[in-house]
C-alpha cells in the first residue's frame, strides 16, 4: 500500500548517523571524555581482581587470571549494555517514532551499533592488558575472540528487535532485565574458571550462549585451547534461530507503536 | 491512480482505543488479569477520501480535534490506516514539526547533519547543501556553539532551514509558517512561492482561512473526522465559517 521504503533510502546513513550521535552525546561534555565510558568496566575490574585472584590464582592456580577476568567484564559489559540500550532504543527515540515517518529497524540497529563502537573502544583496553603481561595469543585465538564478539552481537541485535516494541508497552522490562542480566553475570565464567565447578553443573552453564562464548574466548586467548567445531555450529544454528524468530516479533510487536505511545 | 494525482486517499478511517486504566509494565498485566478491560473508542478520521493533484497547494482547515492531525500523520506514514487506502506519488517530506531530533547538547552543525539525515537526505547531498541551509538560517557563526544556547528563534530557524532543503516532491505544512521575526516570514513565504513555481505539491494545514484562500488552489474542511466540503477555497471557507460559528 505505502510506498515507503522509497522515501528513506539513505537506511545505512541512517543508522550510522543516530549511532555517532548517541556516541557522542554519551562522552562528551566531561574534560575526560571516553575515559569515562571506561572506568566503570575497569572499577568493576580492580574490586574483582582485587577479591577473586588471591583465591583463583594463589599459587599459580589460574594462568593470567587479571586477562581471563577483563576478557570476561568487556564481553559482559558489551553484552549487557548493549542489551538494555536496544531494548530502550525505540522509547528513547520517541519523537522519531511519533513526528516524522524513520523506519524503526534502523533505530534499533543505530543503538546496536553505538554498543559496538563502545565495545571496540574497550577493546583497546584488552590489548593493553595483554601488552602489560607480555601474553601474544595465538591468530586462530584472535579471529576465535573477533567471532565470539560477533556472536555477541547477534545476541543484542536478536535481543533488541525482540524487546524494543514491547518496552514500549511494558516500562517495567528494563527492571526485570536488569536483574536477570546481574543473575547471568554470575552464571557466566567470569570471575571463576569453570573448571571449578562439578562436571554437570559445567555441561548446564555451557547450555547459556554467553557462558559458552566468554569460557572458550578465555580457553582460546589464554590456553590456545578451542571448542568442538559440532559445539560451535550448534550455537551458530542456536543463534541463528532465535535471530529469525526476533525478526518475526519484531514484525508483529512494531505494528502501530506511534499510535500506543 | 491517474498521473497527475499525488496524493489520492480513499474511504480512510482511524480509530483511536483509549482504555480506562493505562497497562504499562508487566506488574500492572498481572495485578489486573481478572479485571476487565474497559476502553473508550475514538475515531479520529471516517470515511476520508479526498485527492491532490501534482503541483497543487492543497489546504485543509478545521477545528481543533476535528482530525487534522491524524490525517497528515497519515500521509507522512507515522499511522496506519485502520480502514481505506492511501496512495502517494512522489517522495514525501514529513513536515509534521520542526527540528525532529534536534539535540540540545549538539551543536548546530551536528543537528543539521542529524536533522537533514532524519528527513532522508544522504551525507553527500548535506555538505553540498551545507552553506545554503547556514544562510537561510541567519545562525551564522553560533554554529558550533550548542543548540541549547540558542534562542527559540534561532532553533526554529535553523529547523526551518534544514526542513526546506529536504527537497521533496510532496510537502506537508503544518502551521510551521510561524517562525522567525517578520523579516525571516517574509523570507519563508518567499520559499513557499518558489516551492510553488518548482511545482511542489504542497498539503498545508492552517487555522487561518485568509492563509488557505490566498495560497491554496483546493481545500478540505474536517470535521469531527469528517470530510464536510471539499473543493473551491473560498466555497471551502463558508463552510468553514458556518461551522465554527455554530
Amino acid at each position: 500500500m505505502f510506498q515507503f521504503l522509497k522515501q528513506h533510502e539513505n537506511y545505512k546513513e541512517l543508522i550510522w548517523v543516530l549511532a555517532k550521535t548517541d556516541f557522542k552525546l554519551r562522552y562528551h561534555g566531561s574534560v575526560l571524555g571516553y575515559v569515562w565510558a571506561l572506568l566503570q568496566p575497569l572499577a568493576m575490574f580492580a574490586v574483582l581482581n582485587f577479591v577473586f585472584s588471591s583465591i583463583f590464582a594463589r599459587g599459580g592456580g589460574e594462568p593470567f587470571y587479571s586477562l581471563q577476568l577483563i576478557v570476561g567484564i568487556m564481553m559482559f559489559t558489551f553484552f549487557s549494555e548493549g542489551t538494555s540500550s536496544g531494548m530502550k532504543s525505540l522509547l528513547s527515540k520517541s519523537q522519531l517514532i511519533t513526528k516524522t515517518y524513520v523506519p524503526k529497524w534502523t533505530i534499533i540497529l543505530s543503538s546496536t551499533i553505538h554498543s559496538v563502537l563502545t565495545y571496540l573502544m574497550s577493546l583497546i583496553i584488552v590489548v593493553v592488558f595483554f601488552i602489560w603481561k607480555g601474553l601474544v595469543p595465538s591468530f586462530g585465538a584472535v579471529m576465535m575472540f573477533l567471532f565470539f564478539s560477533f556472536l555477541i552481537y547477534v545476541i543484542i541485535v536478536s535481543f533488541s528487535f525482540l524487546t524494543a516494541s514491547l518496552f514500549i508497552r511494558f516500562r517495567d522490562l528494563a527492571m526485570i532485565w536488569g536483574v536477570v542480566t546481574q543473575m547471568l553475570f554470575y552464571a557466566t565464567p567470569i570471575v571463576y574458571p569453570l573448571k571449578t565447578m562439578t562436571e554437570n553443573m559445567q555441561q548446564l552453564l555451557l547450555a547459556n550462549p554467553l557462558a559458552f562464548i566468554v569460557h572458550f574466548t578465555k580457553e582460546s586467548l589464554i590456553n590456545d585451547h578451542f571448542p568442538d567445531l559440532w559445539q560451535i555450529n550448534f550455537f551458530i544454528v542456536l543463534l541463528l534461530l532465535i535471530f529469525i524468530i526476533s525478526i518475526f516479533v519484531y514484525k508483529k510487536t512494531s505494528k502501530g507503536i506511534a499510535e500506543n505511545f | 491512480m491517474k498521473r497527475d494525482i499525488a496524493i489520492e486517499v480513499k474511504n480512510v478511517s482511524k480509530k483511536f482505543k483509549i482504555p480506562h486504566e493505562k497497562i504499562d509494565t508487566m506488574r500492572s498485566i498481572f495485578v489486573n488479569i481478572f479485571s476487565k478491560k474497559t476502553y473508550e473508542e475514538f475515531k479520529a478520521l471516517d470515511d476520508v477520501s479526498f485527492k491532490v493533484k501534482k503541483g497543487e497547494t492543497f489546504g485543509i482547515i478545521g477545528r481543533n480535534g476535528s482530525g487534522k492531525s491524524t490525517l497528515l500523520k497519515i500521509l507522512s506514514g507515522v499511522y496506519r490506516v485502520d480502514e481505506g487506502e492511501v496512495n502517494i506519488d512522489g517522495k514525501i517530506s514529513p513536515f509534521l514539526e520542526l527540528g525532529i531530533g534536534f539535540n540540545p547538547e549538539l551543536s548546530g552543525r551536528d543537528n543539521i547533519f542529524l536533522n537533514a539525515t532524519i528527513l532522508g537526505l544522504n551525507q553527500k547531498e548535506i555538505k553540498e547543501k551545507f552553506d545554503h541551509i547556514l544562510e537561510f538560517s541567519e545562525i551564522g557563526r553560533f554554529i558550533d556553539q550548542k543548540v541549547k544556547n540558542y534562542s527559540s528563534g534561532m532553533k526554529g530557524r535553523l529547523a526551518f532551514s534544514v526542513a526546506i532543503h529536504a527537497d521533496r516532491e510532496i510537502l506537508l505544512m503544518d502551521e510551521v509558517m510561524a517562525v522567525g521575526d517578520m523579516r525571516f516570514k517574509d523570507k519563508c513565504l518567499d520559499v513557499f512561492e518558489n516551492f510553488k513555481k518548482q511545482g511542489k505539491t504542497i498539503v498545508l494545514v492552517n487555522h487561518s482561512p485568509e492563509v488557505i484562500r490566498v495560497n491554496c488552489d483546493n481545500a478540505m474542511v474536517l470535521d469531527g473526522g469528517k470530510v464536510m466540503a471539499v473543493g473551491d477555497p473560498d466555497e471551502v471557507m463558508k463552510e468553514y465559517e458556518r461551522i465554527v460559528n455554530v
